[in-house]
């Protein structure tokens, strides 16, 4: 489930303008602190997304930051970054991103999991908006507990 | 009749929206439809009646057939739309 994997500790709010690698790198940065990713797989998000990687953009202003699990995936794991101000991917204004997700998984398998459990939460348009509008990290868990409790 | 979701690496996005499409699929109450997803590399214009793409794929997929390109991957009404429409084209609405 996601609410197991994404914990306070993973969730962040920045106010600061940041470009997108700059973005990439901080949501990342809970995972690496952790030890649920290796250095190697923020280089290797960053390569796959300089080298045209604009398809992790999932639409409404969110992207889901994502490696192959051989990048460097430790733990399957899932953080995600807030930001007051988009950083639009490679710099394009119709990828303007303020919610970046990252996310590890160890095997195909956990990969498809948690996948499936982001996707069912970003499509539900009620919650994916009540995410946007969310301001703590407290508020993002209850949110996530709450849709999941639903289903 | 067979919709392939298809994107650059076959592990996330079009992962995503082939759980989207059988939602809506069942929605939609559409027998004999199946729903796959893979990269874009290894498809071929055989490999689906319908292909749904995200718009960094819509020039990529030129070639393979009737593709369907979706501004978003997470807006289930745009792809509610669209699948409605495949169906509806194929006779099956």
């Amino acid at each position: 489930m996601l609410s197991d994997l994404l914990t306070e500790k993973k969730i962040r709010f920045s106010p600061d303008k940041l470009s997108w690698r700059e973005a990439v790198t901080q949501v990342a940065r809970p995972l690496l602190d952790a030890g649920d990713i290796t250095p190697g797989y923020v280089q290797a998000m960053l390569e796959s997304i300089a080298a045209g990687g604009t398809y992790i953009d999932l639409g409404h202003g969110i992207a889901l930051a994502h490696a192959r699990p051989e990048k460097g995936a430790v733990r399957t794991a899932v953080s995600m970054l807030r930001l007051a101000q988009p950083a639009p991917l490679l710099d394009q204004p119709e990828h303007a991103v303020d919610l970046y997700f990252c996310f590890a998984a160890v095997d195909a398998e956990a990969h498809m999991s948690a996948m499936a459990s982001l996707a069912r939460i970003l499509s539900d348009a009620r919650t994916r908006q009540a995410l946007r509008d969310a301001s703590s990290a407290p508020d993002v868990i209850k949110l996530i507990t709450q849709f999941e409790e639903s289903e | 009749m067979k919709f392939l979701a298809m994107c650059s690496t076959g592990l996330g996005s079009s992962f995503m929206v082939r759980m989207n499409i059988e939602t809506i699929v069942g929605e939609l109450g559409l027998s004999d439809v199946t729903v796959e997803h893979s990269d874009i590399s290894s498809a071929g214009p055989g490999s689906a009646d319908v292909f749904f793409v995200a718009k960094d794929l819509e020039d990529a997929a030129q070639g393979l057939g009737e593709v369907v390109v979706l501004n978003s991957i997470i807006d289930m009404d745009e792809l509610r739309e669209a699948v409605k429409s495949a169906a509806v084209r194929h006779g099956l609405l």
